[in-house]
């Protein structure tokens, strides 16, 4: 089993409520529910995705010293996707309307790449990605070392089914509601607003004498008004 | 897993604010920060930037390579009340030193290089618990750091005080 990554990008996610603990051997378990099952003989399946730990690509074991990343848990999904050539279907097409002497309808070029899909798709092999992620318990924190949408959501959909805990990702106003603000500091987070430096090559003002002279303005229109 | 866009409902701007701050820090204060629990990290921009378009139909503008914080254009920028949006930081914790891309309305980290494997780490094993270690501290300094500067944008004076000293920094 090679070492763990030491470059790359990496998206912090939480969860609340109760998951099995690393150690015990319901975790595993809870991975095993969900482990990867290989397409690479499958006729009709085009995607396969689930567990497997970094010690098993196949996904038929799950050892808790695999899972065993130092600080916290080294968890793996592997995304196994069969995607049909696009130019061996274009051939394909090209060859049909050949021999027809017309242009196929959208409906039967459908019906052409459904047919061309279930006679080739068991030849065709998967594109393979692993995705890992630490996982640090007593934090209640994942490190997923992927940031592309399709890894996010496949991660935590995997996880939501495996422990019934829903990732929430971080993000400026979830980070600051976990970063351990007094009640008020947090009603204030969640109900400020950007700050609007000011443009000080059009010649504003600082922060708070632009503030000010907003508030002059509102007086004088009060005064206007009133007169 | 619930994921917001960018936008405000996830407090996109709070990121870019933060990423400015950090900037602000650096060159006001040399980029030190005293963490709880008495950490002492370094922080610095390195060489690349990228500007918050103040407006949709307004240009990003992205700046590679050398310095770009000490670039007229740089400059240019803050003094029209641009925020950072993406910038390349260098965070130092005693002999440790991580160097990464931070998008600051996602908080997500890209381009992250960990410190040197530890001198002690002999096989696979122990690489991987001393990166582990190191993804998660990175982390947490991040957090540390971001709580911090809440604490500060966060007060009900923020605007007279704070705001004023930094908005002074981003005029010259």
């Amino acid at each position: 089993m090679a070492s763990f990554r030491k470059s790359g990008g990496v998206v912090a996610f939480h969860w609340d409520g109760k998951i099995a603990h690393p150690a015990d051997a319901a975790f595993a378990e809870a991975l095993a529910t969900r482990r990867f099952r290989s397409i690479e003989n499958a006729a009709s399946e085009e995607v396969s995705i689930g567990w497997i730990t970094p010690a098993d690509p196949t996904g038929e074991t799950f050892a808790l010293e695999d899972l065993d990343g130092g600080a916290g848990t080294w968890l793996r999904i592997r995304m196994d996707k069969k995607t049909m050539p696009k130019k061996w279907l274009q051939i394909h097409r090209d060859a049909a309307e050949k021999a027809r002497g017309k242009k196929l309808s959208a409906r039967e070029r459908r019906e052409l790449k459904d047919d061309l899909t279930e006679k080739m798709l068991p030849r065709v092999l998967p594109a393979i990605t692993l995705v890992d992620a630490l996982l640090f318990f007593d934090k209640q924190t994942v490190l997923l070392f992927a940031t592309s949408k399709a890894a996010r959501e496949a991660f935590g959909k995997l996880f939501f089914e495996s422990f019934g805990a829903a990732l929430e990702r971080s993000n400026p106003l979830q980070a600051g509601l976990r970063a351990g603000l007094d009640d008020e500091t947090r009603y204030q987070l969640e109900r400020c607003e950007p700050v609007r430096w000011p443009n000080t090559q059009k010649g504003e003002a600082g922060v708070e004498s632009r503030r000010r002279q907003h508030i002059d303005a509102d007086d004088e229109a009060t005064v206007e008004n009133n007169a | 897993m619930t994921q917001g866009p960018d936008g405000a409902d996830t407090h996109g701007f709070l990121g870019e604010e933060f990423l400015t701050w950090l900037w602000f820090r650096w060159e006001a204060d040399g980029g030190e920060f005293t963490l709880p629990g008495g950490r002492v990290v370094g922080i610095a921009l390195d060489d690349f930037l990228s500007f918050a378009a103040p407006s949709d139909d307004e240009t990003e503008q992205t700046l590679r390579r050398g310095l770009p914080t000490r670039t007229a254009e740089a400059r240019t920028a803050l003094r029209q009340g641009r925020r950072l949006r993406k910038a390349r930081m260098l965070i130092a914790e005693g002999s440790r030193q991580w160097s990464a891309v931070l998008d600051a309305p996602t908080l997500t980290l890209n381009s992250v290089k960990l410190p040197e494997d530890s001198e002690e780490c002999e096989s696979d094993v122990d690489r991987t618990a001393d990166r582990s270690a190191n993804w998660f501290a990175l982390h947490e300094i991040l957090q540390a750091l971001y709580g911090q500067f809440l604490r500060e944008r966060l007060k009900p004076d923020y605007k007279k005080t704070a705001a004023e000293e930094q908005a002074r920094w981003m005029a010259t």
